[in-house]
């Protein structure tokens, strides 16, 4: 039977990418982050995961608002990376695992979530930004990516996001085959990328957001959507993807590491729990 | 639900709607090829994909702020960005009326 060994909670921005390529480690902008991955890094490599399952978003790379889905999910055995528009970056492709993937399909189904079942499906910064912090970059853990919108509104409360790491839990308890799974959520934390609050983001309801992911996250679960669009910006409401990963560990979590910073527009969260 | 939070704009199915063409010619740029058809004559790349001309004129201008105030997605402007030359500091901040 699978196992869920524990939960990432971490944010994701282009610009983590751009200074990793840049090879920007040690500059004092950037090292309170990167350095704050590296217990996390540990963590992760110690506990020999089988699989990643991270619930993330994509920003208008792999979806269109011809047809822009609430929940998706890529149950390919390849995950190419987008164009974001810059060019890719050197980095392979993700592998995947469907078989996980479609029993990750039936069971969500039955769960009543129903995400579109994707059989390609190119990943953007939504993953690859934070990514080759925590792990070797040619890929050797599988990742099973599921994609929220978090773009398009009406998006779906934190509530249902809760629930959803509920389902996530029922089904890799459900698989019968021997994994250790790790579920990611990822996003914000606040961040506002246009208009008058450019660049606001709000370092004590981050702070008050990671404590009580902890300790509250039904309390986090009930707020509304335009409450963390203010507290956190328009894009910031990315954030409650969190939710999903809490959602999975159940009731009581042990704190491994946290960390926090904010170097530019965006306030970057890193917290691993373990169940 | 507010529509506007902070002087953000929320990306309510109504402003996809209305921006769907702009939105759609940038989803278009994510390959170097198609960047630089667009890089080469910006204006008939636009009217091939199905853009107005205001859409077209508001684009020659770099008007990142009518942009947003158009209806365009934030993501989407920072995809015309990257083919233009205009980074996320440059186009946040005139979004915000602060920047020239």
């Amino acid at each position: 039977m699978a196992t869920l060994v524990g939960g990432i909670g971490t944010s994701h921005a282009p610009t983590i990418g751009v200074a990793w390529d840049k090879g920007q480690q040690k500059e004092p902008l950037w090292a309170p982050l990167f350095e704050g991955y590296v217990p996390a890094r540990k963590w992760l490599t110690d506990i020999k995961p089988d699989l990643l399952l991270i619930v993330y978003n994509d920003h208008v790379n792999q979806f269109f608002f011809d047809a822009y889905p609430t929940f998706a999910l890529g149950v390919g055995a390849v995950h190419a990376q987008a164009d974001e528009g810059w060019g890719k970056r050197p980095l392979p492709d993700l592998p995947g695992d469907p078989d996980f993937a479609w029993h990750l399909a039936r069971s969500l189904v039955d769960d009543e979530f129903d995400p579109t079942i994707c059989q390609e499906m190119t990943v953007d910064h939504g993953i690859l930004s934070f990514l080759p912090l925590l792990t070797d970059s040619n890929w050797t853990i599988p990742v099973v990516p599921l994609a929220v919108n978090v773009i398009q509104h009406p998006i779906p409360t934190a509530r249902r996001l809760f629930r959803l790491g509920a389902a996530l839990r029922r089904a890799i308890e459900s698989y019968p085959k021997d994994k250790r799974i790790v579920v990611f959520g990822t996003g914000g934390l606040t961040h506002q990328l246009h208009g008058a609050g450019f660049g606001r983001h709000n370092e004590a309801w981050d702070n008050e957001f990671m404590d009580r992911l902890e300790t509250d996250p039904a309390g986090l679960s009930e707020l509304s959507i335009q409450e963390y669009m203010e507290r956190g910006g328009t894009e910031g409401v990315e954030m409650i993807m969190w939710l999903a990963m809490r959602g999975a560990l159940g009731e009581k979590v042990k704190r491994v590491h946290r960390n926090y910073t904010a170097p530019t527009t965006t306030g970057y969260g890193l917290l691993v729990l373990e169940t | 639900m507010d529509d506007i939070i902070a002087g953000s704009y929320v990306f309510t199915g109504e402003r996809s709607a209305k921006s769907y063409h702009i939105n759609k010619m940038a989803k278009t740029l994510g390959s170097a090829a198609t960047r630089a058809q667009f890089q080469a004559d910006e204006a008939g790349y636009m009217r091939a994909v199905g853009c107005s001309d205001e859409e077209i004129e508001l684009v020659r201008r770099r008007d990142w702020k009518a942009l947003m105030e158009y209806g365009a997605s934030i993501y989407l402007l920072l995809r015309i960005g990257a083919a233009v030359g205009h980074a996320l500091p440059q186009i946040g901040l005139h979004t915000s009326g602060k920047g020239v």
